[in-house]
């Protein structure tokens, strides 16, 4: 471009003006940016192009080539996305779970976008206009367990976001599937809170809070923390569940209940098929977790002696207080025999099967049906 | 009440035992008259039975200082022989309470959405390799960035007592979210034919990031009033950058959750300003940290070479459109400033534009020239 200046040059005699910096503003910046593209071209693996399958683009699906490589350890500590190129030099974050064996699990992936599709809203999807009043004592129990939920759901929360941060962003699948996890234990929280408020009751008695202390207090790693959250207290509440269901009152409480069902059955899914993957691919884990869950029967026992939970689990599935002793206390029994069947058979699929006369007293007890001494 | 209430006992095994051989129990039943207030009846509204419609009589009242360690749900009767658990660092109510926590959670749930089924991948095309190549440089950053707004909220929920759990519920919702923005934009850079970058290290942990937040309110300051602010105006400019209806899509959700936090930042701060003024000062100088950061590396549209050569590629329509890019780049961080004036307004602290402190004026007038 012609320059006017130039056109009209200075007198020889006369020097040049000392040239002055111009004030610096976004406008030259725009008019100074001279591109560098030096970022182009710099990828792992290019030409990638992953199609929606039937259930849509799944978060599964993106693992293919170097995107689906999880080295068994991730040593990087920045939130480098997995597959991208790092950038070298960068302070850490500082993640202290970076062993795939601390936390992985293969099913991570669906889980996350099942727990999507399933998601519910507490708020329009319970049929709270069915909720009729109920007979004083039912009313009572069914707060007192609702309040103990709560409790439960607390715990949940506040053991999945301790941990979350702490885990390596290599392992997005468990970070994503743990965010479903601890959203589904604020649902939780909130919808039992919401049935305990609605009829008439109110909260009850805080529960003993052994477990909900032996589970927070997991310093071992997250791995320990999932035996205890998800294996010993997840089955166990997701026997609740299923018996809640069964005795629940009115289309309301069968809603909450069978979709928390749902929601803990992918949290224990989760824990699962993390600890077969923990305990083949990490020495002396199958040990520990044989300690860890040995140490947690204990805890689990000492909260289920407190009589407070099962007298009202006995109440509502009897029907009332007249018939809690006998048949009330009949169908917990049963619960309770569901519930250490589901969990030895959890112990035998991962490869440590507990001998049922070595669980501590009483849960022993429930190992046997009722009348087999007899 | 009809309910003979015998000797209450702590511990009660024999019960336990007769349950399990089959032999009928004596029933306590004395945790029936420990509850808390009772004869509470909640009423569904015109949106369901929210939080906000049990949040009624003592169930209502959150503490302004929170005793509880046993993470007892508040308006429980406590039992004196329950563990501490809870070794809470949040136990004021002012540290991180918000009037409409209710609200934006409620909405938070009715507004969640699939990045697997809801966004219309089949309408994205082949792009030139250059704007191809722009689109997952800018994917690569915000799934390198979207998750500490989902990583630190969860640090916060784990250190907060339930006695607030209003505001836990809402940063619940935030890190869902923020799983779903981190796997919707690894999607994006993988679904037609590129692939990840180079990531920029924008969220390593320098001394004044979100990560290394020493207090809730500084982190929320920096979280969802400058970044989460940033990348809102950004992804409200969805319709400008997306080159397919899936990337509008994409941008319009996101913008819709983004839009939620921020909010959550303003509300925070505001309750902060009403009932902590004494904290004032020490937010100003959060807010004078969090201004540093809204033309810094975090900021796609920033002074970064990468990201910001990345969008005005995408903005212009092509490395060989690259001035045009430039000028919507210097539009959009504009129009960023003037959002973040706006919401620090609205939290109260509208006075550090008038006095001088703040060089959001500066740089606002700067852009425009």
């Amino acid at each position: 471009m012609a320059d006017k200046a130039a056109a009209k040059p200075s007198p020889p005699d006369r020097p040049a003006p000392k040239p002055v910096p111009a004030k610096s503003t976004q406008s030259d910046e725009k008019r100074n940016f001279e591109p560098k593209y030096n970022w182009m071209d710099k990828t792992r693996q290019w030409g990638v192009r992953v199609k929606p399958g039937k259930a849509g683009l799944k978060l599964g699906d993106l693992n293919v080539g170097i995107y689906g490589e999880t080295p068994t350890q991730w040593t990087d500590q920045s939130r480098n996305p997995r597959g991208a190129v790092p950038r070298r030099g960068m302070p850490p974050v500082g993640y202290a779970i970076r062993d795939k064996a601390g936390l992985w699990a293969d099913c991570a992936a669906d889980l996350y976008e099942e727990a999507i599709q399933r998601r519910w809203a507490p708020a329009t999807d319970v049929p709270w206009d069915t909720i009729e009043p109920l007979p004083d004592d039912i009313e009572h129990a069914l707060c007192q367990v609702c309040t103990e939920l709560v409790s439960y759901a607390n715990v949940d929360i506040e053991t999945i976001t301790g941990w979350q941060h702490q885990m390596s962003y290599g392992y997005h699948e468990v970070k994503q599937f743990l965010a479903t996890a601890s959203f589904d234990a604020a649902r939780h929280y909130e919808c039992f809170r919401k049935r305990a408020l609605a009829n008439g009751g109110g909260l009850g008695l805080e529960g003993p809070g052994m477990v909900n202390r032996m589970i927070l207090e997991s310093r071992g790693g997250w791995t320990e923390a999932v035996v205890y959250l998800l294996v010993l207290r997840g089955a166990f509440t997701l026997t609740l569940y299923r018996y809640l269901g069964r005795y629940a009152h009115n289309d309301a409480e069968r809603f909450i209940f069978a979709h928390a069902l749902a929601d803990k059955a992918r949290h224990v899914t989760y824990a699962l098929d993390h600890l077969k993957y923990a305990v083949a691919h990490a020495d002396d884990q199958l040990q520990v977790v044989r300690t860890l869950i040995a140490i947690g029967e204990g805890g689990l026992t000492r909260d289920l002696r407190d009589p407070v939970l099962r007298e009202a689990l006995a109440v509502i599935f009897g029907g009332g207080v007249a018939k809690a002793a006998h048949r009330g206390m009949a169908v917990y029994g049963e619960m309770m025999r569901d519930y250490v069947a589901t969990y030895l058979g959890y112990c035998e699929w991962l490869g440590m099967p507990r001998d049922p006369a070595r669980l501590p007293p009483p849960l022993n007890e429930f190992a046997n049906p009722p009348d087999a001494g007899a | 009440m009809a309910v003979i209430v015998a000797v209450w006992r702590e511990e009660k095994h024999d019960e336990m035992s007769e349950a399990a051989n089959g032999t009928e129990p004596q029933l306590d039943l004395g945790w029936m008259d420990r509850t808390g207030p009772w004869d509470t009846r909640a009423e569904p509204g015109k949106y369901g039975l929210t939080i906000a419609d049990i949040s009624i009589g003592e169930y209502g009242e959150a503490p302004e200082v929170s005793d509880n360690l046993t993470g007892r749900p508040r308006g429980a009767a406590a039992r004196p022989a329950s563990y501490r658990i809870g070794a809470y660092a949040v136990r004021s109510k002012n540290e991180i309470w918000l009037d409409n926590a209710s609200f934006l959670y409620e909405e938070a749930l009715q507004r969640q959405w699939s990045s697997a089924t809801d966004v219309p991948w089949h309408t994205i095309e082949p792009l030139p390799d250059d704007v191809e190549q722009a689109e997952c440089q800018l994917a690569t950053f915000l799934t390198e960035v979207e998750f500490v707004a989902g990583d630190v909220p969860a640090r916060w929920v784990s250190l907060t007592t339930p006695d607030f759990y209003e505001p836990r519920q809402v940063l619940l919702a935030q890190v869902m979210d923020e799983s779903r923005h981190m796997d919707v934009f690894r999607k994006r850079a993988l679904a037609n034919g590129g692939g990840l970058m180079q990531a920029t290290g924008a969220t390593a942990g320098f001394v004044g990031s979100i990560d290394l937040s020493r207090d809730f309110t500084e982190m929320s300051s920096r979280l969802h009033i400058s970044g989460e602010g940033a990348v809102l105006t950004l992804f409200r400019m969805g319709e400008l950058m997306a080159q397919n209806e899936a990337e509008k899509v994409i941008y319009r959700l996101c913008a819709q959750d983004e839009a939620r936090h921020v909010a959550f930042g303003v509300m925070h701060l505001r309750y902060m300003s009403e009932t902590a003024p004494e904290r004032r000062e020490e937010i100003h100088c959060y807010l004078d940290e969090a201004e540093g950061g809204l033309i810094g590396a975090a900021n796609p549209v920033g002074q970064l070479t990468p990201t910001s050569e990345s969008m005005a590629i995408i903005l212009g329509g092509g490395k060989e459109h690259f001035d045009d890019g430039m000028n919507k780049i210097i539009a959009i961080r504009r129009r960023q400033l003037q959002e973040y004036r706006k919401r620090v307004v609205s939290a109260g602290f509208g006075e550090r534009f008038e006095n001088g402190r703040s060089r959001v004026a500066q740089l606002i007038e700067e852009a425009a020239a």
